[in-house]
């Protein structure tokens, strides 16, 4: 049962942020898409729900041939989805959003949101990793950035400070001779992945890796870069054996918790074979380019 | 805690409500308005029983609350209808027989209708229809009826007017 | 992917000149309410000066209920009662009424808790919120009693006893045998081949849209109705009455719609049962609705079993004998589950002829959920067994196991001994047609293969355990002065268009248009009594009902056109497509209207009402008829992952004559979604009695875009037992597809899957223990 709430409805988000400030046990609520659910189980039961569902401010994307993409926070994964920019420079985040929850929750649920629950299993994350993103939060006080790697702390624990919310993330123009895939894997298309992969490969002329990126999505409590198997590939002539190997060391680089959907045994092979796989499509989308 | 003065215009009728703010867009519409063909099956945003429109948008209205709704075009099952005639998704559910125990029939109409709105006049394909409604669970049917049903439509089957 | 839907062809359905509305396309019945929104289900009721209800559930897998404290609830404002077992006459009750041992439930238990979810009190108040609130405040005192989860520790001398007086937890016996079992196996030893094998199958659950849910309602002259989410509205009138030490015809209950049943919901349930009992305190309307968490770990789920079989064959692939050994995962409390038991074992016979065969079942008491009956009632777990092992022992053999099942198939009027009598079958020809089917597939490429099951099912149960003195199936046909007929129905429609059926078989009976029928049901004040939806038996039972009613409607109206046409006696009427007329001279006649209009003068101003009923007799141990199926299920199995891409499910069907074409399709499509499930998504996995995943995250069900394509074939037979030749379907078409896609696997993979459901880990680590094996 959902506990009882003062709700705030800020008309900006200067106001937003100011109400954010003076409101001691407040919560943010934007889509609402996972926030309900723990709300419903009486796991959070804030005083105040400050709604910034309906702030035109945050909900924007831009694109720009030198600076990129910037996505405001409360951009809707369904928005991002159909978005054709997307589609033309970032084909990974469609690919992503297209199996991520299903069209109801898309149509309703942000980016935004997505990033500020921080669950280890979310798709948006490695991809956005992946692509290398940076994520700009702010506060009545002011505004940072950083990396969106550096974003995610704990399980479902960000590195906002207290009155902090989500307000874009950038993702950079992709370099040349770079390709970039993901997978989660489960048992149903559309459900969070028992573990996901998400892989970037930059070459060098030819077939030699320039940068990789390999990142993990529910391996542990944040989604995590396997640094090891990154560094394993920079340098390196690419192909299968190299791919494989790439999968071994990801697969031990990372802490998987077991549940009743998987061990953690085969938690960390599946992750082998989608590391190994996201590599080779990433260097086959590289090639292409 | 204080309650809320909202309006909500559902089908096209503006319907004023007095709510405590944490009510559902769900609770709003079967049980303050009183319209229950919109159904609740689960309550992890994961069987789709409660979908409706939002500005010809499919949504999970149990995962909504009802103050995020106001000043939005909100169409649920009980709109589908004018005038007693029925809308094509809803004749081709009938022909098709894409039904059997009905719980999850007006949630999956909704996304059926959600998706022919935002498809009209394109080609689209048989997976695309299925994603189209994978966010909605029916435990009787095996699905596949509901995609010939959808099939038709787009086809052209049942052209208004 | 195709962007083509292919059309829906019914050439594979015999077309029936003779049949004007049998399996013809026809709308469902209640399509237009349920299209429109306009269905109002359980779930929807609101009566008038209503409470809702909210369950109290016991934490502990085992404990005795020292003391409830129930007073700080009931000083919270807006509470309005709440009930524990002292509340009620304290009845063990069961639906296997004839049998007192069986009969082992307080639904709001005196004395004991079972099971972590049992319901220990119950709390009416004005809003769901402050019900949900108050539970809190209820104090219950236990004291832990060392439970028990596994039937094979169950049994043990030491184990804890969970039924006082219950041996062993040995809740169910069965005992199946014909023919000289050793012998047959002693002769397979000499120069024949045995294999034996163990399975274990899985909880999987009904999971039905619409929870459990009830809305009672008690008034001050006694009488009660009660609004229900159920399968059989007449079961849960007479358990009810059973349980509040009332008369039947004092309660009343309705179900106009059902938003799924699959088996869990014609046993009196925890919602029902404390409505009715916090109406009663009150003399308010009480309304209770399990969340879907309640409903995944308080509603009873289908029978997990630990399956072992024994089988002996000739070398050229004559069956021989076999033998079943079936320990049963009970739960609980009963349920259903000695039928389960029971049905199980004549189904692992099942569809072919052995010379010995023994079953020993046992169904064991265990601290966890209650399992009861779910679609296919044992037949799925049995098939998943037996389909395999034939399928391996083929292999083993460099059998075809086209050519084995053909030789050993049922075949029309075969006597299983001393259980059944087959009439019609149509197992070979299903055979032929799925062999065709694969073959015509041609190579499908690595790790993708096609697995096929054979089955059969019951149509309706002979039993008469609910000890009712009634018919099983009766309905009553009204007919009106302006053509309108009236029919009422005691069976139930929970999705299946039983409703629709019944309508096209009185429709083609009368000789009018389905439009003239107006379909009466789920409702005790004006249903006859039915034993309700389950057992695949609706069709067969309550359509022999139908038509019978139907027949002597129309004889009494052909009296006033025999009196009024003055024909020759070698001359005889009927009515087709509303004309009333000569058979060997269709162009003499009058309108059925005409007809009618005269026939209710003639008789005093009384409308046409026609009696009809079904009861089973002499029917041997299980049921009249038996539908019989081969199933292919076309699997792509990644070997790194594990994971199962389904590309097609065929079936070739027999289910005598179709009445209901659209229904037939959405009955083999759904059966497929929820036994591709059952083969290798859904489980219940629990730690200590508690389930780990009772919710729709965590438990996985098909959804439209893993769902295979299917088709189906029909094989055209006559079953003289149903009405028109009709059996059943819907049941039967849940058996075989675990089986299948198993078979599938192994072709694909060389994968023996003996465990339920087929995980991508189990896949994974099975590949891995073979590639080990391989390279020894």
């Amino acid at each position: 049962m959902i506990h009882d709430f003062h709700y705030l409805k800020p008309g900006t988000l200067k106001e937003a942020l100011a109400m954010y400030a003076d409101h001691e046990d407040c919560k943010v609520i934007c889509g609402g898409q996972s926030l309900l659910i723990v709300m419903r189980q009486g796991m959070i039961a804030p005083e105040y729900l400050l709604d910034i569902k309906h702030l035109n401010e945050l909900n924007y994307i831009k694109f720009d041939e030198k600076d990129g993409l910037r996505l405001g926070a409360t951009t809707t994964h369904r928005a991002i989805e159909k978005s054709e920019v997307i589609k033309k420079y970032y084909p990974a985040l469609v690919a992503m959003e297209n199996k991520l929850a299903s069209i109801q929750v898309r149509n309703w649920g942000t980016i935004g949101g997505n990033l500020a629950h921080a669950d280890p299993a979310g798709d948006p994350a490695p991809v956005l990793i992946a692509l290398k993103a940076d994520i700009k939060v702010g506060s009545a006080k002011g505004e940072r950035t950083m990396p969106l790697d550096e974003f995610f702390v704990d399980y479902f624990e960000t590195a906002m400070e207290k009155g902090e919310l989500v307000l874009e993330v950038h993702v950079p123009v992709t370099e040349p001779k770079t390709g970039i895939a993901y997978q989660k894997f489960n048992y149903l298309t559309n459900d969070m992945g028992i573990v996901g992969v998400a892989a970037s490969v930059t070459l060098n002329g030819g077939n030699t890796c320039k940068d990789a990126r390999v990142v993990l999505g529910n391996a542990g409590p944040t989604p995590r870069r396997s640094k090891k198997a990154e560094e394993f590939l920079i340098g390196k002539a690419l192909n299968d054996d190299v791919f494989t190997e790439a999968g071994k060391i990801a697969s031990e680089d990372c802490e998987p918790i077991a549940d009743i959907h998987a061990s953690e045994e085969f938690r960390r092979h599946v992750i082998g074979v989608l590391t190994k796989r996201m590599l080779k499509k990433a260097y086959q989308e590289a090639q292409g380019k | 805690m204080e309650k809320r003065l909202i309006t909500l215009n559902v089908n096209g009728i503006d319907y004023e409500l007095y709510i405590n703010p944490k009510t559902l867009l769900v609770e709003a519409i079967r049980d303050h308005i009183g319209l229950t063909g919109t159904k609740r099956g689960c309550d992890t945003v994961s069987c789709g029983a409660c979908t409706v429109m939002i500005d010809d948008m499919s949504v999970k209205s149990c995962s909504i609350l009802a103050v995020q709704a106001e000043g939005k075009k909100i169409t649920t099952v009980e709109g589908l209808e004018k005038n007693g005639e029925l809308s094509p998704i809803q004749k081709a559910f009938l022909d098709n027989g894409s039904f059997q125990c009905g719980f999850c029939t007006p949630g999956m109409l909704m996304s059926a209708s959600a998706f022919l709105k935002e498809n009209e006049g394109k080609d689209v394909t048989e997976e695309e229809i299925r994603e189209g409604i994978e966010g909605n669970i029916c435990r009787c049917t095996g699905y596949n009826s509901i995609v010939r049903a959808i099939e038709s439509v787009v086809k052209g089957n049942y052209k208004e007017g | 992917m195709s962007t083509e839907i292919k059309e829906l062809k019914f050439t594979t359905f015999k077309t029936n000149v003779k049949y004007s509305v049998i399996n013809k396309k026809v709308h469902n019945i209640d399509g237009l309410a349920k299209v429109t929104g306009r269905a109002t289900y359980t779930f929807d009721v609101k009566l008038p000066n209503m409470l809702y209800g909210k369950i109290l559930r016991s934490p502990h897998p085992h404990a005795r209920i020292v003391k409830i404290d129930a007073s700080k609830a009931l000083a919270m404002p807006g509470v309005m009662a709440v009930a524990t077992g002292q509340d009620t006459p304290g009845v063990k009750q069961g639906i296997w009424r004839r049998y007192p041992e069986l009969c082992d439930e307080q639904i709001l238990p005196l004395e004991k808790v079972r099971y972590i979810g049992e319901p220990v009190a119950a709390v009416a108040a004005v809003t769901e919120e402050i019900a949900e609130k108050a539970l809190e405040l209820i104090d219950v005192e236990y004291e832990e009693l060392t439970p028990v989860f596994q039937p094979l520790d169950a049994i043990r001398k030491d184990a804890p006893i969970i039924h006082e007086g219950v041996e062993r937890n040995i809740n169910v016996t069965r005992h199946i045998e014909w023919g000289d079992v050793d012998d047959a196996f002693a002769e397979a030893e000499k120069d024949g081949y045995i294999r034996e094998d163990w399975f274990r199958t899985s909880s999987q659950h009904h999971m039905c849209m619409e929870t459990r849910a009830a809305v009672s309602s008690y008034t001050p002259d006694g009488k009660l109705t009660v609004y229900c989410s159920t399968q059989s509205p007449y079961y849960m009138q007479a358990l009810l009455a059973g349980v509040l030490n009332m008369r039947e015809g004092d309660i009343r209950v309705i179900a106009h719609y059902v938003g799924g049943g699959f088996g869990g919901k014609f046993e009196l349930d925890a919602a029902i049962f404390c409505s009715a009992v916090l109406s009663k305190k009150t003399f308010r309307p009480v309304k209770i609705v399990f969340t879907r968490e309640e409903d995944f770990i308080a509603s009873k789920r289908r029978t997990p079993m630990h399956y072992y079989i024994r089988t002996a064959m000739k070398k050229d692939g004559t069956f021989l004998a076999r033998e079943v050994r079936v320990f049963t995962n009970g739960g609980a409390y009963t349920g259903m589950g000695a039928t389960a038991l029971y049905l199980t074992g004549f189904f692992c016979s099942f569809p072919y002829k052995w010379r010995g065969y023994r079953y020993d079942g046992y169904r064991v008491y265990t601290n966890t959920l209650p399992s009861t009956a779910m679609r296919g009632f044992g037949a799925p777990q049995a098939m998943f067994c037996s389909e395999q092992q034939i399928e391996w022992m083929c292999a083993d053999l460099g059998l075809d196991p086209f050519e084995v099942r053909r030789k050993n198939a049922h075949t029309e009027c075969y006597e299983v001994p001393g259980q059944a009598y087959i009439q019609s079958c149509g197992m070979t020809q299903c055979i032929d047609k799925i062999e065709q089917w694969i073959k015509s597939k041609g190579n499908l490429g690595p790790n993708r293969a096609i697995g096929v099951s054979a089955a059969g099912f019951m149509s309706g149960g002979i039993f008469n355990w609910f000890d009712t003195p009634y018919s099983f199936s009766s309905a009553v046909v009204v007919i009106n002065y302006d053509g309108k007929v009236d029919l009422y129905v005691g069976c139930q429609d929970i999705g299946q268009g039983s409703n629709t059926t019944m309508a096209i078989i009185c429709a083609e009976t009368l000789g009018v248009k389905i439009e003239d029928i107006n379909v009466y049901s789920g409702d005790t004040a004006h249903s006859p009594a039915d034993l309700g939806a389950w057992g695949s038996r609706q069709t067969l039972m309550a359509g022999n009902a139908v038509k019978m009613a139907a027949e002597d409607a129309k004889r009494q109206l052909l009296e006033f056109a025999y009196a009024e046409m003055g024909l020759n006696i070698v001359y005889d009427l009927d009515i087709k497509d509303r004309w009333v007329h000569v058979i060997a001279r269709p162009e003499r006649g009058m309108k059925y209207e005409d007809l009618v209009k005269r026939a209710i003068r003639g008789k005093d101003g009384q409308r046409i009402i026609g009696r009809g009923y079904y009861t089973p007799h002499r029917k041997g141990m299980i049921s009249p008829a038996y539908s019989y199926m081969m199933q292919a299920v076309d699997a792509e199995i990644d070997p790194e992952t594990g994971k199962i891409t389904l590309h097609e499910v065929m079936t070739a069907h027999d289910c005598g004559q179709p009445i209901n074409p659209l229904g037939l399709i959405g009955q083999l499509e759904g059966a497929a979604s929820m036994a591709l499930g059952f083969g290798y998504l859904e489980d219940q996995p629990m730690d200590e009695g508690k389930i780990l995943n009772p919710n729709l995250v965590d438990y996985k069900v098909i959804r439209a875009t893993e769902m295979p394509k299917t088709d189906m074939i029909e094989i055209d037979t006559y079953e003289a037992e149903g009405p028109y030749g009709a059996k059943e379907a819907g049941e039967g078409l849940t058996n075989p597809t675990a089986a299948a896609l198993g078979n599938a696997i192994f072709h694909a993979l060389g994968l023996q899957m003996k465990e339920l459901p087929i995980t991508p880990e189990k896949i994974v680590n099975a590949l891995k223990e073979k590639k080990e094996k391989e390279g020894k």
